[in-house]
Order: C-alpha cells, then sequence, then structure tokens
C-alpha cells in the first residue's frame, strides 16, 4: 500500500470533476433543491380539505353541530344542498361533505347519532381529518343533551375506493405509468447518446435518412419494447398485487403508451444536452425527481403551496398521473372530460418533444 | 453530367468559432480517380470530407458534388462515407450492420457482395463488439460502399490497421475506381500517397498543391514525397 498511489487516484478523480462544471453544480446544487423542494412541499401545504356541510335535520341540533364544523381548523367548510354533494365530490371541489339527517335531533335524544359522511375516497388519509373534525364536533352536542353519553355513529359512504382502498391502490395506479415512463426514459437518452458518441450518428447523417424518419424509427423502436414493459407491468400490477382497478385495462394500457411515447421523446431531446453518459444520467435528478416530487403521485397537487401548483400545472407527468388514477380508482372512460384534458395534455406533450427532437437533431453537426 | 469533376470544392473558407478551419481551398476530383488529402493531423482534411458529404456547410465558396451544389439531400444517396473511427453498432452482427446501412440507402441487394468484398462474409454472424480492430475497419468499409456509391469518402481508413490489411484496402480501392467510382482518401502517411492518381496537400486549412505524386516530386524538388511535402510547406510559410 503506498500512499503516494492512493493519491495520485484521489488527485485524479478531483481534476476531472473540476473541468466537468456540470456535474459539480449537479453534486452541491441538485440536494439543496431536491430537499427544498420536499421541505416547502410538506411544511407549506396547510390547506385543510374543503368538507360541504347539508344540514338537514328539523331540530335544533344539527345547526349546533355544523356551527361547531365550521370553526374547526382540521377542515374547512361550505354549506351546501344534500343534492349537489356527490357532483360537488366528483369534479373535485369536495373531498367529502357530511349530512345531517332530518331525525338528527331526535336521534341525539334517544342517545346514538348517524350522521352521513360522504368521502370522495380517492386519495387515502384524507377521510381521517374529517371524522376527526366532526367527532370532536359531537362535544358540543353532549352539552345540548345533557345527562346523557351519546354514541357517535357516523355512516361513511365512499364515492370511489371504499373501505378496502389502500395505499398502494392509490399509488399504484400512478405507479404503473412512472415506472414505464422512467425506465424508457434512461434507456432511450442512453442509447441516444450512444450514437453520438461511437460515431454512428454522424453516418447517418451523411445518409438520405430524413432527420424525422430518425427520431420517428427510434420512437417506433423503443415504443414497441415500452409496450411489451407496459403490458408487463399491468398484469402484475392487477394480477399479483391486486391493485384496485374500476376502468378499462386497455385504457390503462393506451395512457400507459402514452406515456412512453413522451418518455422516448424526451430522452431523444435531452441526449442532445449530454456529452457521455454521466451527464445523461444526471438528469434524472434534474428531470425525474422533481416531476415526482410535483406530478401529485406522493403529495395530492391540491395540497401543495400556491405557488408550486403552478409549476404542477404544466408538468406532463402530473395529467399522466392523474389520468392514470382517474381510470384506475374512478373507473373514468373517454367520454370523462377530465380523462380526455389528460390524455390530450400528454399526447400534446408527445408531439411537442417530437418537434423539438427533430429540430435539435442538427443535420450539421459541427 | 453538367461537370466534368465529380467533386468540385471553390474556393471554400470554414471556421469553427475563431478558429479558421479552412481558408480558401481550391481543390477538383475527377470522376473514377483516387484523390489523396495529405497532410498532418488538424490541417483541414476531415472538413473538407465533411463539407463534401453535407454535414457542414461552407461560411464561403461553394461545394459541388456529382453536379449538385452542397449540401444536398438528394446527392447523399450516391455518397459512401467511411468516418475515421469504425462507426458501427456494437451490439448487433456484421451482416446486421452492413444490412442496417444498406436498408438507409435504399439498397440492400448489395450487402452480400460488400461483405465478399472485405472477406467477411465467413464472418457475418459475428457480433461486432467481438471483432479485432482490423475486421472492424474492414466492417466499416463494407457499410460504407454498400450501396455502390459514385463517390467514396474514406476518412483516413488505414489508421491503426497492419501492412497486409493496408495493402487489401488499397486493393479494393484500385478496384472500384477502375469500375468507375470517385474516391478521396485521406491520410497523413506519405507511402500512401504514391497509391492515389492525385494529390492534394493541406496544411494549415489551405491547399498546399495539387497533382500527381510525380508532379508534387517536381514541385518539392525532392524525388522522396515526405521531403518534398515538408519542402513545400516550408517554402508557404516563410
Amino acid at each position: 500500500m503506498s500512499g503516494r498511489r492512493v493519491r495520485a487516484i484521489t488527485r485524479r478523480l478531483l481534476q476531472g470533476f473540476r473541468r466537468d462544471r456540470r456535474t459539480v453544480a449537479l453534486l452541491f446544487v441538485a440536494p439543496i433543491v431536491i430537499l427544498g423542494l420536499l421541505g416547502y412541499l410538506m411544511r407549506g401545504s396547510t390547506s385543510a380539505p374543503a368538507v360541504g356541510i347539508a344540514n338537514q335535520d328539523s331540530g335544533p341540533l344539527g345547526a349546533i353541530v355544523a356551527d361547531t364544523l365550521r370553526h374547526s381548523t382540521r377542515i374547512s367548510t361550505s354549506d351546501i344542498s344534500a343534492t349537489d354533494g356527490d357532483a360537488k365530490l366528483r369534479d373535485g371541489s369536495l373531498v367529502a361533505y357530511i349530512l345531517f339527517p332530518s331525525n338528527f335531533s331526535q336521534q341525539a335524544q334517544s342517545g346514538s347519532v348517524a350522521p352521513e359522511v360522504h368521502l370522495e375516497g380517492s386519495q387515502p388519509g384524507e377521510d381521517s381529518p374529517v371524522i376527526q373534525a366532526l367527532q370532536q364536533s359531537m362535544i358540543s352536542l353532549a352539552s345540548q343533551v345533557a345527562g346523557r353519553s351519546i354514541r357517535f355513529e357516523p355512516s361513511v359512504k365512499y364515492l370511489y375506493g371504499g373501505a378496502s382502498y389502500d395505499t398502494l391502490d392509490y399509488f399504484g395506479a400512478a405507479f404503473v405509468g412512472l415506472i414505464v415512463f422512467f425506465l424508457v426514459f434512461v434507456i432511450t437518452i442512453v442509447s441516444f447518446l450512444n450514437e453520438r458518441s461511437q460515431g454512428t450518428l454522424e453516418r447517418l447523417m451523411a445518409s438520405p435518412l430524413r432527420r424525422g424518419e430518425i427520431v420517428l424509427g427510434y420512437m417506433l423502436g423503443f415504443t414497441v419494447l415500452a409496450l411489451v414493459q407496459a403490458a408487463e407491468v399491468l398484469v402484475f400490477a392487477l394480477a399479483v398485487l391486486r391493485i384496485q382497478n374500476h376502468g378499462n385495462v386497455f385504457l390503462i394500457f393506451g395512457m400507459e403508451a402514452l406515456m412512453a411515447i413522451a418518455a422516448v421523446n424526451l430522452g431523444i431531446f435531452l441526449s442532445m444536452f449530454a456529452r457521455s453518459e454521466f451527464q445523461a444520467v444526471q438528469f434524472i435528478p434534474l428531470v425525474i425527481v422533481p416531476q415526482v416530487l410535483l406530478s401529485g403521485i406522493i403529495f395530492p397537487v391540491s395540497t401543495e403551496p400556491t405557488a408550486l401548483q403552478y409549476v404542477s400545472d404544466v408538468l406532463p407527468l402530473t395529467y399522466a398521473v392523474n389520468g392514470m388514477r382517474d381510470i384506475m380508482v374512478k373507473g373514468a372512460d373517454l367520454s370523462w372530460s377530465a380523462l380526455q384534458l389528460d390524455a390530450a395534455v400528454v399526447a400534446g406533450f408527445c408531439i411537442l418533444l417530437i418537434a423539438a427532437g427533430t429540430t435539435t437533431l442538427r443535420r450539421r453537426l459541427g | 453530367m453538367s461537370d466534368a469533376f465529380a467533386v468540385n470544392v471553390e474556393d471554400v473558407s470554414k471556421s469553427f468559432g475563431a478558429f479558421k478551419a479552412l481558408n480558401g481551398v481550391t481543390l477538383r476530383v475527377r470522376q473514377g480517380e483516387i484523390y489523396g488529402l495529405l497532410g498532418p493531423n488538424g490541417a483541414g482534411k476531415t472538413t473538407i470530407i465533411r463539407l463534401v458529404c453535407g454535414l457542414l456547410e461552407a461560411h464561403a465558396g461553394t461545394v459541388t458534388v456529382l453536379g449538385r451544389r452542397m449540401p444536398n439531400v438528394g446527392v447523399l444517396r450516391h455518397i459512401g462515407y467511411m468516418t475515421q473511427q469504425a462507426a458501427l453498432y456494437p451490439a448487433i452482427s456484421v451482416e446486421e450492420n452492413v444490412r442496417f446501412f444498406a436498408a438507409i440507402n435504399g439498397a440492400e441487394e448489395g450487402v452480400r457482395e460488400a461483405l465478399e468484398l472485405v472477406q467477411l462474409y465467413d464472418r457475418r454472424g459475428s457480433v461486432v463488439s467481438t471483432l479485432s480492430g482490423g475486421m472492424r475497419q474492414r466492417c466499416s468499409l463494407a457499410c460504407a460502399l454498400v450501396h455502390r456509391p459514385e463517390l467514396l469518402l474514406l476518412d483516413e481508413p488505414t489508421v491503426g490497421i497492419d501492412p497486409q490489411l493496408r495493402v487489401q484496402f488499397w486493393d479494393y480501392f484500385r478496384r472500384m475506381a477502375a469500375q468507375g467510382t470517385t474516391l478521396i482518401v485521406s491520410s497523413h502517411v506519405m507511402d500512401e500517397a504514391d497509391r492515389c492518381q492525385r494529390l492534394g496537400l493541406i496544411q494549415y486549412g489551405r491547399l498546399l498543391a495539387e497533382g500527381s505524386p510525380a508532379d508534387i516530386r517536381s514541385q518539392g524538388g525532392s524525388q522522396n514525397l515526405e521531403e518534398a511535402f515538408l519542402a513545400l510547406a516550408g517554402r508557404k510559410e516563410s
């Protein structure tokens, strides 16, 4: 063991980094960006879930409980009519609504209340603040009906999902698409970079091939691979992991295919800005990680700080993830305007990337 | 063809940033001849070749290839280009590589002949990454000529190959020229220059001299081509 030889290796390594400013920047900037984003996401999201209150109680007690709920810090309430409730859950303006039945006061007198809690249900964990807030507000009821303990037996109904719906169902729907997107992106960017570094791209450019033909050929080749992978992921998710699915399997597959095409073209486009495989891999923390954090996969976009919501709204992955969840969790089909929007945005992004990739692939390489 | 020359480079200049790679170069290559581009590394040989196949555009002057002004996509079908490094797809076989370059030029019928010409027909199933450097160079040549181009551009085709293979390569080149193919071969090895019909000597982005090996010898005042070249280069500098 010679200290001088070890030092030679260490020095050579650091010398290499000194000239690769991009890698150094990434090494020191990326962790701050990612951690900062994560912190802002988790601390900054204070918005309480939007809950509707429909009071049909003919007696006085429903109004008293409703008033306590309005002052709860856990939820932000609004008064709705019972008939609007499901529509508001569906369009996303409410995550839940609470309905006090017409005999609510009588129920209280007889010692057991059963308010109805209607939950949107597609996001696990959003139901607990609603139930907790309701439970707390029941304390105000006890002072009204002196001397009796009142049992609290809410009847909980789910618009989507259901009691057996768990975290994996929520994340699974998004991850089925994300896995394909991520892997296809990595494979494309590295193999397109190889095309440059091994000199074959120069040969292709000196041939009658048009730029569009190269991009399209690449896209088809990787899309074939991606579709096989997408099919495998889907079968595994549904048959082995038994992730809940209320939608059409072919629709899920179609959405996965769109994401794969977007990933291929993103890979081709970004490979133009990488000089080595090393630099290509750096696009993962730069491009993929912020998208994963901000596309609503982990933290619902509606609970993000407002500034980040604007960012989320322009990320294609946000729409892809939303579309996948709409299909699998809510059973959406193409007649849903929400799904039409999601599919259109992802498809539009594909077209934009194809154009960008083709333009960047200059005939003149010099 | 309206032009008697297969390649006509007229007063061409090309810069990369502040670096002037070519400075008013004029050279003409006749159809069916083997034209040698000679000069030290960094003289501008590759730049000329890349201008001729349309990968670069001249800042000043014109490049005409097979009667068409470059860059021109239509002409590319008739050009074969062998890059300096053996640019091949390492993960697929020799035949798959050659077939690919044949297909993008719309000439798949020439695959077998090209493989036989470079004597790789027996090794056609071998994956390129397992081949020796010389075999890769041969495979690369097969890819460049599989579509029977009228103009073959060879950027230092014999760098790093053994003398035996070099003799073989020049044998192929002469056979192709005899069939009417025009060849431009760049090299910095002087003993290869003698095998060309005409030479262009390049240094610092300028054409120092042009002519047959015999012309160059008399211009440089030496029977040795290398000495003649050095004499011409020195004269230009002073």
